[in-house]
C-alpha cells in the first residue's frame, strides 16, 4: 500500500517546501560576508519561514472575516517586523540578507484554502513550525545577543499560536510544554 | 552587573511559577476564575513547577519565600480584576522566560524553558479571552 501523508504532514511540508524554495533554487546564496559559524545561516532559514508565513497569512486572511480576520492580520503585521529584525541581525553579523520570493510563488506551494476553517487549520500548522523553529534557534545560535532577539521573537509566535487556537475554537494552551519538556 | 547563574535563573523562574500557581489556587477557590480556565491554567502551572524543580534536584533555596503578595487579595475581587492581575503576573513570567531561555549557559535548558515561554504567552491569550477581548495579538 503507498504510504499516505496525515493533513498535518502535507501541510507542514508545504511550508517548509516554500520556505526552502526562498532560500535555495534559483536564489542567489545569502552571502559570502558572515563567518561560518555566526549563525547568519541559519538566521537565513528563519527568515525564509517568516516570509512563507506572511505569504501564508495573507491568503489565510482572504478567507476570513470579522475579529478572525483581524487577528490574522495583526499577526502577519508582527511577522513582517520579525522579517525586519532577521534582516537587521543577518546584517549585523556582515551579511546580506536574501532576497525572498513573489507572495504568489509562495502561494504555489501551499494547500488548497476553501473556507474559514481550511485557513486557521493551515494557520496552526505552520505557527506550529515557527515556535520549534525558533525554540531550536534558540539551541544552536551563538551569541547572547542573538538567541536574545529569537527568543522575543519566539514569545510571540507563542503568543500568535494561542491565538489561533483561540480562533479556532482551542484552548489557548495545547499543554504545559509547547512543544518538548524539561 | 554580573550575569545570574543558571541556578539563580530556575531559582527565579521557580518563584515565579509558584506565584502563579498560588494565584490561580487562590482565584479557583474565591470563585475569581472561570473554573475549567482557572483549573487549566493551575494544572499547567504545576507541571512547570514539577519540572523545573526536577531540573533543580531539590536544590532550589525555599522558593515558596514571599509567594502572596498584597495585591492578590484585592484582585482576588472579581473575575475581571483577577483576570488583569493574571495577565500582569504571566507576562512577567514570559519575560523572565525570554530572558533565561537566551542566556541560560546549559544549551540543553534553552528549548524547553522556551517551551514554557510560549505556554505562558498562550495563558495571556486565555486570559484575555477570558477577559472579552476578541483581539488576542497585542
Amino acid at each position: 500500500m503507498a504510504p499516505s501523508l496525515t493533513r498535518r504532514e502535507a501541510l507542514g511540508g508545504a511550508l517548509a517546501a516554500a520556505a526552502l524554495a526562498s532560500c535555495g533554487g534559483g536564489d542567489p546564496p545569502p552571502s559570502t560576508g558572515p563567518k561560518p559559524g555566526s549563525g547568519a545561516a541559519l538566521l537565513g532559514s528563519l527568515l525564509a519561514l517568516e516570509r512563507a508565513a506572511i505569504a501564508a497569512f495573507g491568503d489565510c486572511a482572504e478567507h476570513l472575516d470579522g475579529h478572525a480576520r483581524e487577528n490574522v492580520h495583526a499577526i502577519e503585521a508582527q511577522e513582517r517586523g520579525h522579517a525586519r529584525r532577521l534582516e537587521g541581525m543577518i546584517r549585523g553579523l556582515g551579511g546580506e540578507p536574501p532576497p525572498g520570493r513573489a507572495a504568489e510563488e509562495y502561494a504555489r506551494s501551499f494547500p488548497r484554502i476553501e473556507n474559514a476553517a481550511d485557513a486557521l487549520s493551515f494557520a496552526e500548522d505552520l505557527k506550529e513550525r515557527e515556535v520549534r523553529a525558533y525554540l531550536e534557534a534558540l539551541t544552536e545560535l551563538p551569541s547572547l545577543e542573538l538567541r536574545t532577539q529569537a527568543s522575543r521573537i519566539c514569545a510571540d509566535e507563542g503568543t500568535h499560536l494561542g491565538a489561533i487556537r483561540v480562533l479556532r475554537g482551542l484552548p489557548a494552551a495545547q499543554g504545559p510544554f509547547v512543544t518538548g519538556a524539561l | 552587573m554580573a550575569q545570574p547563574s543558571d541556578r539563580e535563573l530556575l531559582e527565579d523562574l521557580l518563584a515565579r511559577e509558584h506565584r502563579l500557581l498560588s494565584a490561580y489556587e487562590a482565584a479557583l477557590r474565591r470563585d475569581a476564575i472561570d473554573p475549567a480556565l482557572g483549573a487549566m491554567l493551575r494544572d499547567h502551572e504545576r507541571e512547570h513547577v514539577r519540572a523545573l524543580e526536577q531540573t533543580l534536584a531539590g536544590r532550589a533555596r525555599n522558593p515558596r519565600a514571599g509567594v502572596a503578595p498584597p495585591e492578590l487579595n484585592a484582585a482576588l475581587e472579581s473575575r475581571e480584576s483577577f483576570g488583569r492581575y493574571a495577565i500582569g503576573l504571566e507576562d512577567d513570567a514570559v519575560a523572565a522566560y525570554t530572558e533565561a531561555a537566551a542566556s541560560i549557559g546549559r544549551p540543553g535548558l534553552r528549548q524547553p524553558l522556551g517551551s514554557i515561554m510560549c505556554c505562558g504567552a498562550a495563558h495571556v491569550v486565555a486570559l484575555r479571552q477570558s477577559l472579552g477581548s476578541r483581539s488576542f495579538v497585542p
